[in-house]
């Protein structure tokens, strides 16, 4: 007994070393990554820094890049947008009290910003001072009524929801909405309820200029049936870009710069306007009420309303843009950049745009109204 | 008689010997080997991605083999922030957590008290109770406008996420030591008061010391459980703060970089590195002490 | 001398609380109290759509709960049921072989089956995506060989919601049902052998009731958080297959209607803890650990 003591004092001193080294790496080893990483949070704390946060496949990184060279301000870029509401969910806690979100610049959606701006007041006015390129912006776009003057949001980008298909699953064309419910395979919608049952009524000859709950129910009903007869297998938001060039998919609804950037790599992957028209839309550049650094974020948006930057940004996300003077950008930059020129997807023309549709404004209520019937309908709700 | 047993029993079991009989325990260990490849088919396909040439932004469908994305691991700099808020977060709730939860399996372990069965019940609820309501609760709980501390009421971000991880982490602690103290010899505390030695010397110096490991392991545990962490996680983390697992929900909605298996993997085998020494250097402290 | 228990606890009065104290003053504030809170917001309401609930005993909550999510609180905890009895299927022959054929490789072969959940767990769900996707080799194969239709699939089905629960809770059934497996007296079967039982019988009506306990615990820690699971339906499944977490997490993080969220939350928490506490009383928690 005595003798398997003595064994402890021995042992004890290395379990001790061993127990302390383990621990004190298991403690190190966090604070070396950490510091090879850097922050986790968003907004750098020291030095001129600012924080954006944007939908995905919305930017060319070699433009940050170039902004960060010319003006000394590091950008911390996150591309953590996927759905409006969803957004909303993750800045609501925060901004409702007055708390930090960690970013200086955030992109929504037209009704999206128009309720920050109008309803919640949670953005702040961009600094006018700051951005001179704001001239650039194309005139269709300067007077929206969610913000007639601009003075709290500048367009990122507009585009037109449509069909995406693949031609290899579906073996054929789709031009309609008719025609997408009734291929073969896989398909889904979006879970932004605007492009969906906007695409759904316009194929149906309902105005969705002025919708109300009553003149969209028949859209609803048909949604409806299509999901519960397995016609549309899911809702999502940019989650159809992976299953699409995967080949999960047969066709979605998707929205026009995203499927441009498949076809880059997938040629099979394909971008239709429905023939009852399309959903135009525009996201916008709007900077939190929490953040102390507009002035640098303003900087950022005035980079982008430089012609030559702006016509850059479209070679590669191959959305519309909103400054003026892109398409002669565009020749000039040549290549697959000038054949954009022609692509109305990218440069509309007047008839392009007429041909579509715009999902118009709806009160508190009504949104109400439409919201739960449509998180009804994607079993969530 | 002990000879005649022993042979009884090394002759009875596992050596049926009628058709029968071989043909069940060769379907049984048929199963089983069945069953250990299905648990490894997903880990060899994320093992095999990791050397994939993705052709685009996904990463799913299999293009070439690479030893490219092994080169640079670190070049998603999003991706590496985010594990090193997780190997963080994982740290300090780790520390507390084992700390917290040691102390009350000692409690439970060492004493009989008034209350023991119903604490212990209690130390078990949160293991039991699904994540989501954990979540959920904590996010309710965050949210709460009268709670305010200095002026300032709660903002969801890496502090909540600490806090949330170390009150699972607690509960996982307290059972694993509680587990490996289950057998302990606690009348080597007497022999060494016995011997002189004041409580307070006791337990440093001979009952820490042995249940060291089984600490070591909670800890392990706990950091693991910690680092995987997405549910409780999501639901408090806030627009700003990102956690490896947070990245990836959030980004494998539109693209899989190759990068996410190479870390994955990394993660993976040191992990098997980490437990595979822990058993050897236990095995070998085990020897040396004449417990094995 | 000191006074012992059979377990050799000591009698003692203040000394476990003082220990226990600061743990379970974590547990009370950051679990306990929390579904306190989730209970008020449960029985709140919004004043206006985006303000913050406040508390007014609005019951209505918990009636919206029942009529509007009564499919998916059947899906889950049907789904969960199978996934749980799926575990039990291939947990079993693992924990057997590894408890009664293993010998000096328990331990190497326990860690064998621990080692594949070291990875994310995100990043497991996502393989399995892969391996059952449309264009994958498995989903040909069956194809080709008559067990899918020609334009099946296995990917946004129940069946492949249900097979990613099942894969990742397995752990939690091989593990307690090896400790189970592992306390059993070989000398019992011995015994059984002896008055000229065959090895299935053995099997029976020896190992198979002294297992219970570990198939009891087992079946409880898969069978809950499968219930409350949402990633695997959000990754592997369609409209059709959303669980009550998918909804609770849906309406919290994107609906933003956090009172029928937390009545949501509640009831499912509430059907849950009681299943756990009768359990508990009939198989003593002891052997949870």
């Amino acid at each position: 007994m005595t003798a398997r003591r003595s064994h402890t004092g021995i042992g004890r001193r290395e379990f001790l070393t061993r127990s302390g080294l383990l621990l004190g790496g298991t403690a190190l080893a966090p604070t070396l990554l950490a510091a090879c990483g850097g922050g986790g949070d968003g907004g750098g704390g020291d030095g001129r820094s600012v924080s954006i946060s944007n939908w995905t496949s919305y930017i060319d990184p070699a433009l940050n890049r170039a902004f960060t060279r010319r003006t000394g301000i590091k950008v911390t870029y996150t591309e953590d947008i996927n759905d409006n509401n969803e957004y909303f969910a993750k800045i609501r806690p925060n901004l409702s009290r007055n708390q930090s979100i960690g970013r200086d610049g955030i992109v929504l959606t037209d009704w999206m910003a128009s309720r920050l701006i109008n309803e919640l007041r949670w953005v702040q006015p961009l600094v006018e001072a700051e951005i001179p390129n704001k001239k650039n912006l194309r005139a269709a776009l300067r007077s929206p009524g969610f913000d007639r003057e601009r003075t709290y949001s500048l367009p990122w980008q507009s585009g037109v929801t449509g069909i995406a298909y693949n031609i290899d699953v579906t073996g054929t064309e789709i031009r309609t909405i008719d025609e997408f419910l009734a291929v073969e395979g896989t398909k889904t919608v979006l879970t932004e309820m605007r492009d969906t049952i906007g695409l759904i009524m316009a194929s149906m000859g309902i105005d969705t200029d002025e919708p109300t709950f009553e003149k969209a129910a028949p859209a609803f009903d048909k949604l409806e049936r299509a999901v519960r007869d397995g016609r549309i297998s899911g809702f999502n938001g940019n989650e159809y870009v992976n299953d699409l060039g995967a080949g999960n998919l047969a066709a979605a609804f998707a929205w026009s710069g995203d499927v441009a950037q498949i076809t880059r790599d997938n040629p099979k992957v394909r971008f239709a306007v429905p023939e009852s028209g399309g959903m135009l839309w525009s996201d916008n550049f709007l900077i939190p009420k929490t953040s102390n650094r507009a002035g640098l974020a303003s900087r950022w948006i005035n980079f982008f309303y430089d012609p030559a930057n702006a016509a850059r940004l479209t070679a590669e996300v191959q959305f519309i843009s909103p400054v003026e003077g892109v398409p002669e950008q565009l020749r000039k930059l040549g290549g697959d950049a000038a054949k954009l020129v022609d692509n109305p997807l990218v440069v509309p023309t007047e008839e392009f745009l007429a041909q579509n549709h715009i999902f118009g404004p709806l009160s508190g209520k009504e949104e109400e109204r439409f919201d739960e019937r449509f998180s009804q309908i994607l079993g969530t709700g | 008689m002990n000879a005649f047993l022993a042979r009884r029993r090394s002759r009875a079991r596992g050596t049926v010997t009628s058709p029968a009989g071989r043909i069940g325990r060769g379907l049984v260990n048929l199963a089983a080997a069945a069953g250990l490849v299905y648990l490894f088919l997903p880990i060899f396909v994320i093992v095999l991605f990791s050397f994939n040439k993705p052709k685009g932004r996904f990463n799913a469908v299999w293009q070439e083999f690479t030893l490219e994305n092994w080169a640079d691991p670190f070049k998603d700099r999003a991706l590496v922030d985010a594990l090193g808020v997780s190997l963080r977060v994982a740290g300090i709730a780790t520390v507390v957590a084992t700390f917290l939860g040691t102390l009350m399996a000692l409690a439970l372990v060492r004493y009989r008290f008034r209350g023991g069965q119903v604490t212990n019940l209690l130390l078990v609820l949160p293991l039991t109770a699904p994540e989501i309501v954990l979540g959920a609760s904590l996010l309710t709980l965050f949210l709460e406008p009268h709670i305010v501390l200095a002026n300032r009421q709660f903002t969801l971000g890496f502090t909540t996420i600490v806090l949330a991880h170390i009150m699972f982490c607690v509960s996982y602690v307290a059972m694993t030591v509680k587990a490996r103290l289950r057998g302990f010899d606690w009348t080597l505390e007497d022999a060494a008061m016995d011997l002189g030695a004041t409580p307070t010397r006791t337990f440093l110096r001979v009952t820490l010391p042995l249940i060291t490991p089984g600490i070591l392991a909670a800890a392990l545990l706990s950091f693991a459980l910690s680092i995987d962490d997405f549910i409780i996680t999501y639901f408090v983390a806030g627009p700003a703060t990102t956690t490896f697992p947070i990245r990836i929900f959030g980004q494998s909605r539109t693209a899989t970089p190759p990068q996410i298996n190479v870390l994955a993997t990394m993660i993976l085998v040191g992990s098997v590195a980490v437990l595979a020494a822990g058993t050897a250097w236990g095995r070998r402290r085990a020897r040396r002490l004449g417990l094995a | 001398m000191i006074d012992r228990d059979p377990e050799g606890r000591k009698r003692a009065r203040l000394a476990p609380w003082l220990l226990l104290a600061p743990g379970m003053v974590w547990l009370f504030l950051f679990f306990f109290f929390p579904l306190w809170t989730l209970a008020r917001m449960s029985l709140s309401s919004r004043p206006s759509r985006f303000a913050n609930p406040t508390f007014d005993w609005n019951w209505s909550n918990y009636g919206d709960a029942f009529s509007r999510y009564g499919e998916q609180f059947t899906r889950s905890f049907t789904y969960a049921a199978l996934a749980t009895l799926a575990t039990l299927c291939i947990a079993y022959p693992i924990a057997y072989v590894i408890a009664f054929r293993g010998g000096a490789w328990k331990n190497v072969l326990l860690g064998l089956c621990v080692v594949p959940f070291f990875t994310n767990y995100l990043i497991r769900t996502l393989a399995w995506k892969t391996i059952l996707g449309d264009q994958g080799p498995l989903v040909e194969a069956l194809r080709s060989l008559g067990v899918l239709a020609a334009d099946g699939r296995l990917l946004r089905t129940p069946l492949a919601v249900v097979g990613g629960l099942t894969y990742n809770f397995l752990p939690f059934m091989i593990l307690p049902v090896y400790v189970a497996l592992e306390k059993i007296d070989p000398r019992l079967v011995d015994a059984a052998r002896d008055l000229y039982a065959t090895t299935w019988r053995a099997f029976r009506k020896v190992v198979l009731p002294l297992s219970l306990p570990g198939v009891f615990a087992g079946s409880l820690l898969v069978f809950i958080p499968a219930a409350g699971d949402f990633v695997n339906a959000y990754y592997l499944g369609s409209a059709k297959t959303t669980m009550i977490g998918n909804v609770v997490q849906d309406q919290f993080l994107v609906q933003v209607d956090y009172p029928v969220a937390a009545a949501l939350s509640f009831v499912f928490m509430a059907i849950v803890m009681v299943s756990v506490v009768v359990y508990a009383r009939l198989l003593g928690t002891e052997d949870l650990a």
